[in-house]
């Protein structure tokens, strides 16, 4: 075979190859659609005025915070590519940081979440420093002995309460509007995570983590201080879970070891973001609905605790392999994503 | 003269992303030695990865003595006859030479048989005999390309794969290589050779092949594709105007 | 000094069985890259097997340990082909594998939880409260059965691996798979059947594991971290590294439990995974960082 050469032709053709396979972006985002959202769910606690709704606002508070710590958590695990399965270190750590100041000064932990947050971003920070020193699966089983350390110790230390925890004082509110407070620290620890969660997307330092998640030789290689650029995603990505841990608490009016530190807690929010679409900003938000969604689904219609975990590692399996990149990471992939969902 | 190994308007790519072989058709004639050259990406590994079975083949087929062996596992094909040295040279960095060796015959159930082609190797190759108990990981570049081509004469195949030899080696150790591979031509083996070095490789080559984006561009015997004006502007790194 | 020989002896029983524990889980790392998370719920169910058994027929542990071997190598070969057959080709693939049988840990402790509640058991054949003594040395005949049970096992696992066909294309495998390929070993059967026998060790360890520990389905938590820093020590798919990794760190945590008690006990392994974290990344016997 002897195809007719010209020089020209081949270069034009492999250029021509070569643009094909990038991709181009699209532009412009619907700003209302947020907005709009807010606005509902900062109107829904009206909903008391005309009756005894508090499952729904129960529902829609644990929703948010489960939005806020799934979006956290796709800053190091979604952009980053490191996957920790013991996040809830961090939801712990925030808990009993507030929860300790309410117990003995009585100071309402959503005053105090903020320094919870920074309190878990410190200690991630260290940790990260540590760990993220390994790649891949090395890293997540340091993860998950980081999560059993952590029971260990809280489990032992008295001065928190060890394995009973500690009570907290409730706020003399009437039951009707018990939550409101709570509610509303959810929605913006909520807003504000996924605010951030998107500016870090389309920052620089966005893309580093980004390169890091790629191939990390080559971003360091690029210039990438590789080891901070890691442990300041740690860091950010425990802030959030850390403040989300800390209202928690006072909610609950309790805190305690096996409410913070169950891997099912891990598991929800590594779930929650691979269903969405691992390393998108929208993903996490529709993951968490849909997880929470069928988690009630199921406690509403099986009861059982055991068949709800039986559930969940099913429906993460089939996630897993049927539904790798999520449904806002397939929409995209397929160029289905309505505009409403794309804010990568 | 017939054909031995027949690639005809192969597709393939890795996983899901963009095809890499874009329609390749290519015929390998037996006895011969044929160099396939081309830039870095162009395909020339992904063509012989295709071959061996390590790659799936989207569409086309490939025809080994008449017989189709597109879709085959890689062990089933190098049982038909076609055996592949890649680039990374895939020897077993924790097992001795010896064991190398008889990895290489791992197809052969016959135990005699297996121990009799090894020290034949050993025989052949006094520094492999020399270094028999040593673990591969531990040997220099040449010494352990010498080792996987000196492997596939365990098998006797018919047809040997040598994707860049070459890659990383000294002169004088790059000419020991191709000495090598002439012996293997000379047991009655087909050489289908990857270089990188155009001309090194043209040079000890019956038939030369030119591939880029995939494709089959150009091909002729190797003589005359080294002095090819048009091959020299594109890839042998010489302009127009000076081969002009 | 007898107390240090006492509580050597002791670390030394556990730490077989831990090795053998491990076992699997490293052997199915080399050869697959995956990381099964799931492998400490897979003794459990063994450790089930072996449960029913006895309190329903009255059959020996260690006699059933053929049997829950042989169920759990069947459970291996359906999880192989419906899980991880089509996973393999996947570009990160070893993080994949993690989080899938992270899932599949859950389902199972879901489902042998909803079928046998989380409530405490254990195996007691006769020799279960019986105990041996060596002069002042004492050695509960429990653990010195489990302990050599499987010592016995991993001896004949090593033999298999060093000079049967199957075994040197098990290594082939474990140390270059493509390479393994082009050699002619077929890596999906191989695959398919190391993962078999990855769960089978780990149905025969769960066969020791009814009668030295008491045992519910939501143990394995602790377990994975335990196994898995093991298996980092070792230095990833590693079996020799590992199983020394084992007896080591049983023999310290022994140590620790007796003089600091019994809850810091657990702690040394996951201490242990740290430390190397930091001073050796690699692993004890590791020569470089396995990426996937
Ligand atoms: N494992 C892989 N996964 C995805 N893409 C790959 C893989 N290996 C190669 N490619 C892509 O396939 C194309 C052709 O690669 P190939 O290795 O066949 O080139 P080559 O001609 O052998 O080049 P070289 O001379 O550099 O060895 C390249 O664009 C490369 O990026
Ligand atoms: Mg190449």
């Amino acid at each position: 075979m002897s195809t007719n050469l010209d020089v020209g032709n081949v270069l034009d053709a492999r250029r021509q190859h070569d643009s094909s396979l990038a991709r181009e972006k699209r532009a412009g985002r619907p700003l209302y659609v947020p907005i709009v959202l807010l606005l509902v769910l900062a109107a829904l606690p009206a909903l008391q005025l005309i009756g005894g709704y508090n499952y729904v606002l129960h529902l829609a508070l644990y929703t948010m915070m489960y939005v806020a710590m799934a979006s956290s958590w796709n800053i190091l695990g979604g952009y980053t590519g490191y996957v920790s399965l013991g996040h809830n270190v961090f939801f712990c750590i925030g808990g009993y940081f507030s929860g300790m100041l309410l117990a003995y000064f009585g100071v309402s932990t959503i005053l105090t979440a903020p320094f919870a947050g920074l309190a878990a971003a410190v200690i991630g920070f260290g940790i990260g420093l540590v760990t993220l020193r390994m790649r891949g699966p090395t890293f997540i089983i340091s993860s998950i002995a980081l999560l059993m350390v952590a029971r260990i110790l809280f489990d032992n230390w008295h001065f928190v309460g060890g394995a009973n925890g500690i009570t907290l004082p409730q706020l003399s509110l009437d039951a009707r509007w018990m939550k409101i407070p709570y509610y509303y620290a959810f929605l913006v620890i909520a807003a504000v995570t996924v605010y951030t969660s998107y500016r870090i997307k389309h920052s620089k330092f966005g893309l580093g983590l980004r390169a890091i998640s790629q191939d990390e030789v080559k971003a360091e290689s690029a210039g990438i201080d590789t080891r901070f650029y890691k442990a300041f995603a740690f860091a950010i990505s425990a802030f959030f879970v850390g403040m989300a841990g800390a209202v928690w608490g006072e909610y609950l009016t309790y805190i305690r070891p096996n409410i913070y530190l169950v891997i099912l807690v891990a598991a929800n929010m590594v779930l929650m973001c691979i269903l969405g679409g691992k390393g998108t900003v929208a993903g996490p938000i529709v993951g968490t609905v849909l997880l929470v969604l069928f988690n009630e689904f199921f406690v509403a219609t099986m009861g059982a605790s055991e068949l709800n975990i039986m559930g969940t590692g099913i429906i993460m399996m089939l996630a897993l392999l049927y539904f790798p990149n999520g449904i806002v990471g397939t929409l995209a992939q397929k160029r289905r994503l309505p505009r409403f969902l794309d804010w990568d | 003269m017939p054909e031995l190994l027949e690639v005809s308007d192969v597709v393939a790519g890795y996983g899901r992303g963009p095809a890499i072989l874009n329609g390749i058709s290519l015929t390998v004639r037996p006895g011969q030695v044929q160099c396939i050259i081309g830039p870095n990406g162009a395909g020339k590994s992904t063509l012989m990865k295709a071959i061996a079975g390590l790659l799936p083949v989207r569409s086309g087929e490939i025809r080994f003595g008449g017989e189709r062996i597109d879709g085959l596992r890689p062990d089933q094909i190098l049982r038909k006859g076609i055996c592949f040295v890649p680039q990374e040279r895939a020897l077993f960095p924790k097992m001795t030479v010896r064991e190398n060796l008889r990895m290489g015959g791992y197809t052969l159930r016959d135990e005699a048989l297996l121990e009799r082609r090894t020290e034949a190797v050993l025989e052949q190759f006094p520094i492999l005999r020399e270094r028999a108990h040593q673990h591969a990981g531990t040997m220099s570049g040449g010494q352990q390309q010498m080792l996987a081509m000196a492997r596939t004469l365990i098998v006797e195949p018919q047809i040997v794969m040598l994707d860049e030899p070459s890659l990383g080696l000294a002169p004088q150790i790059v000419q020991q290589m191709f000495e090598i591979m002439h012996m293997l031509r000379n047991r009655g083996m087909t050489i289908l050779l990857v270089e990188q070095n155009a001309i090194a490789g043209l040079k000890h080559s019956d038939w030369g092949t030119v591939l880029d984006l995939g494709r089959t561009l150009f091909e002729g015997p190797a003589p005359e594709v080294l002095v090819d004006p048009r091959i020299q502007e594109l890839y042998l790194g010489r302009s127009a105007a000076a081969a002009a | 000094m007898i107390d240090i020989l006492q509580v050597l002896v002791l670390g030394l029983a556990l730490g077989g069985v831990y090795a053998l524990m491990a076992s699997g889980l490293t052997l199915i790392f080399g050869v697959m890259r995956i990381v099964n998370l799931a492998h400490p719920i897979m003794i459990l169910t063994g450790a089930f097997v072996s449960y029913w058994l006895f309190t329903l027929y009255g059959i020996d542990p260690i006699l059933s340990m053929p049997v829950a071997a042989l169920v759990l190598f069947v459970i291996g070969l359906v999880l192989y082909k419906l899980v991880f057959a089509r996973e393999a080709a996947s570009a990160k693939y070893s993080e994949m594998t993690v989080l899938l049988t992270f899932a599949l840990a859950m389902s199972f402790d879901g489902l042998l939880g909803a079928l046998f509640s989380n409530t405490q058991r254990v195996t007691t054949p006769s020799y279960g409260t019986q105990a041996i003594f060596l002069g002042d040395l004492f050695i509960p005949t429990a653990q010195l059965y489990a302990g050599i049970a499987s010592f016995v096992i991993i001896g004949g696992l090593m033999l298999f691996l060093r000079y049967t066909r199957f075994g040197y294309a098990i290594r082939a495998t474990t140390q270059n798979r493509a390479a393994a390929q082009l050699m002619g070993v077929n890596v999906e059967f191989v695959s398919l059947v190391t993962f078999g026998i990855g769960l089978a060790l780990a149905g025969a360890a769960g066969s020791l594991v009814s009668f030295i520990f008491s045992f519910f389905p939501a143990k394995h938590w602790e377990w994975i971290a335990i196994l898995m820093s093991l298996v980092v020590l070792g230095g990833m798919g590693k079996l020799m590294g590992t199983i020394v990794a084992a007896l080591l760190l049983s023999v310290i945590a022994a140590f620790v439990g007796t003089y600091a008690g019994s809850t810091w006990s657990t702690m040394t392994f996951f201490l242990a995974l740290f430390v190397m974290l930091l001073v050796r990344p690699q692993g004890l016997f590791g020569d470089r960082i396995e990426e996937a």
